[in-house]
């Protein structure tokens, strides 16, 4: 065995040994304020289901009406982070999260065919919830600017990859919404209304 | 020779560190993940939940038309329904018996064909629904995420619908049917065994 294959193993069975609790709070882990607001959200199960319910949707309408959210949604996420930092804007209470999610869910379930006005509005207003929501996780040595940046990134990503998505996966868009694909999209709808009602229930339960 | 006792060594210790490496736990990832895990064992690991939900899939598949795309989008929210009544722990009547019955009922619906009106067929499942539901959201709020929870059993529930439809889709083939009515008969007997094991506890 020659001297490098051996320091090489050592230094690898040394670092394997070294296995540490994977801390992904990107915070603490000092990666930078851009990555703590681009990774808050998708590691808070919140914000996942309702950007999804969201994408889903926008899918679901055809790339003419959900390209408009690639812009109305970061910008909702911005402006929700700025009237938390700078009114001091609390977050909605569990049972309006709950119903958002309920709403868009059984829009999707229905395969309703919204107007765009009413998509971005829709989008506006979650996106400003859920800027005001990621604005817990802010102390006084954020950077905001970079912060707000990371999360509208990640906003701007996860619509438009999921609206990409499922727009590839409806192809072609004149396919009726009672064919298989279209079925299993507004299954997932019945899913995420399914969990917003039930979230409901809890929020009036506690 | 010697190389590849050395890659073998190496691969061995990898694949230990792997095995015995310790979970992370990620921004909440214990409750996020116990939550989730819980949700979707719940239909699971209850066999009398298993075997009605996947009957209701091939019971859907057998009655077709509007019944096999209706059921997967409504379905979820009519036990959401039952879910929220667990949640408010507001009490059902004898609920163990009705969901044994469920199976009895949908199993025997599986095995003998029973072409019921689509209306008729709803109303059953619907009720039915409503106390599978209230059996998993009565688990909901003590579960270590309960949103975790409620996407754990939402989502297993519809695989196991999807899971149903499958098997129904066998009737396409040459003795499919009758392989799907063994199926059904197979659901109504284990419904029978746990009516008759309810009404047992409950006696």
């Amino acid at each position: 065995m020659s001297l490098r294959l051996r320091t090489s193993l050592l230094t690898a069975l040394l670092l394997l040994t070294q296995v540490q609790i994977a801390d992904a709070h990107i915070v603490s882990a000092r990666l930078g304020d851009f990555y703590a607001g681009a990774l808050h959200p998708l590691l808070t199960l919140q914000d996942v289901v309702a950007w999804a319910a969201l994408g889903l949707l926008a899918g679901s309408l055809g790339a003419a009406s959900g390209r408009w959210l690639v812009a109305v949604f970061p910008l909702g996420l911005c402006l929700g982070l700025a009237l938390a930092v700078a009114a001091g804007l609390a977050p909605t209470p569990p049972i309006v999260d709950a119903a958002t999610i309920l709403v868009i869910g059984l829009l999707l379930a229905a395969a309703l065919r919204i107007p765009v006005a009413l998509l971005c509005m829709l989008a506006f207003v979650l996106g400003v919830m859920r800027g005001v929501a990621n604005a817990g996780e802010l102390v006084p040595q954020t950077d905001r600017v970079l912060y707000a940046a990371g999360l509208a990134s990640a906003g701007y990503v996860a619509i438009t990859l999921i609206m990409a998505l499922v727009l590839a996966f409806r192809r072609p868009e004149t396919e009726p919404a009672s064919s298989w694909r279209g079925i299993a999209v507004r299954a997932i709808g019945g899913w995420l209304a399914a969990i917003g009602l039930m979230m409901a229930g809890l929020s009036l339960a506690t | 020779m010697m190389r590849r006792h050395l890659l073998h060594s190496a691969c061995g210790v990898v694949l230990l560190s792997v095995l015995t490496a310790s979970p992370g736990f990620a921004h909440e990832q214990t409750g996020v993940g116990g939550g989730l895990a819980a949700g979707l064992l719940h239909p699971l690991t209850g066999l009398d939940h298993l075997v009605a939900m996947v009957a209701v899939g091939i019971w859907g598949a057998q009655l077709g038309g509007a019944a096999i795309w209706v059921l997967p989008i409504v379905f979820p929210l009519v036990m959401a329904l039952g879910a929220v009544v667990g949640i408010l722990k507001i009490g059902l009547p004898v609920p163990e018996l009705v969901i044994a019955l469920s199976a009895l009922v949908l199993g025997l619906a599986v095995a003998l064909r029973v072409r019921a009106p689509f209306v008729l067929a709803a109303a059953v499942v619907a009720v039915f629904a409503i106390f599978h539901g209230h059996a998993h959201g009565a688990e909901l709020p003590s579960a270590a995420n309960p949103l975790a929870y409620g996407c754990g059993f939402v989502v297993a529930t519809g695989l196991l619908h999807a899971f149903g439809i499958t098997i129904g889709a066998l009737a396409r083939w040459p003795g499919g049917e009758r392989v799907i009515q063994g199926v059904g008969a197979a659901i109504a007997a284990l419904g029978g065994y746990f009516l008759v094991t309810s009404l047992g506890v409950a006696a």
